[in-house]
């Protein structure tokens, strides 16, 4: 589905979970809660481990509809670019250690700051936006310039060498 | 409650997959500048929401189970700047984040699951390192609301 309807429904979304429940539809709270029952903790926000398991499913659904469920690593343009499998597990690995630590520390990530948070005009929301999206583009920025990541070109709507 | 949980989120989790945002490959050439659409459909989200929360707000309406609508804004703080930053260079290496990774791995790439993994791991960390101070979760994130049961 194009931009153009993917974003306004993104949008409707948000505003749709404060109109039934009064909440942002942020990711990085639903993980935190999902670890919590995990750990079988008392005071669980149980509705976002049911959210948690809905992105998951609802995932599931348009991939069905969509393109096909198809098994793979998700990672087909670092291995193009030549990293073997072990290093593209650990950057990976690594990578999502640091955004979960990151989110946490904000209070967010690009749905609950990104969107939610800007969307009520919130100026940390705001500062923290632009703070991930400026460092994601200056490493990536690095990652190109520096790895063999650099020498991908889009080709047939694919990241490939 | 849970229902509903479980309902905005398997929409959210279909409108991210339905929009290539959970595939590495979208975020990597969005973040080189080789398309743009990541950035439209942000920006149209927020255009959309922004808005339409702010008349709500105004408004003051009464949500359906959690009272009158109440936005949250804070000020800017170092841990926004600090956590913000390392954020983004994590998301510029895997190329997904907190949501996507879900529906990454719900679309059969398997790394997704690393990535969720990696993502509890980081959470969870930051906790422990805030032992005994622990931060309450942002603006864009849960926070405390009476929630009436449905």
């Amino acid at each position: 589905m194009p931009w153009f309807v993917t974003g306004p429904l993104l949008g409707l979304l948000v505003v749709g979970l404060f109109v039934v429940a009064n909440q942002p539809l942020g990711a990085s709270g639903a993980y935190v809660q999902t670890l919590k029952a995990a750990r079988d903790e008392h005071d669980v926000v149980v509705w976002r481990v049911w959210y948690f398991g809905g992105i998951f499913l609802g995932g599931l659904v348009a991939t069905v509809l969509g393109p096909g469920f198809d098994v793979r690593t998700g990672y087909d343009a670092m291995f193009a670019a030549g990293w073997s499998k072990p290093v593209v597990a650990i950057v990976v690995f690594l990578a999502t250690v640091l955004m979960g630590y990151g989110a946490r520390m904000a209070g967010g990530c690009t749905s609950g700051h990104g969107i939610c948070g800007t969307a009520q005009r919130s100026p940390a929301s705001w500062a923290a936006t632009a703070t991930f999206v400026v460092t994601a583009i200056v490493v990536t920025f690095i990652l190109t310039s520096v790895t063999s990541l650099g020498d991908l070109t889009m080709q047939n709507g694919v990241l490939t060498k | 409650m849970n229902l509903i949980g479980g309902l905005f989120g398997a929409a959210f989790g279909f409108v991210l997959a339905a929009s290539q945002l959970h595939e590495y490959d979208t975020i990597h050439k969005t973040l080189r500048f080789e398309e743009l659409d990541v950035f439209l459909l942000m920006g149209l989200a927020i255009g959309v929401s922004l808005p339409l929360l702010w008349i709500l707000d105004r408004k003051q309406i009464r949500t359906v189970y959690g009272g009158r609508i109440q936005l949250s804004r804070s000020k800017v703080e170092r841990h926004h700047i600090v956590g913000g930053a390392l954020f983004g260079v994590g998301w510029a290496l895997a190329g997904t984040c907190p949501a996507p990774a879900l529906a990454m791995l719900s679309s059969g790439a398997l790394y997704g699951a690393i990535a969720v993994v990696g993502l509890f791991i980081g959470l969870h960390t930051h906790d422990l390192h805030m032992a005994g101070g622990l931060r309450q979760e942002g603006d864009g994130e849960h926070r405390e609301v009476a929630t009436a049961e449905p």
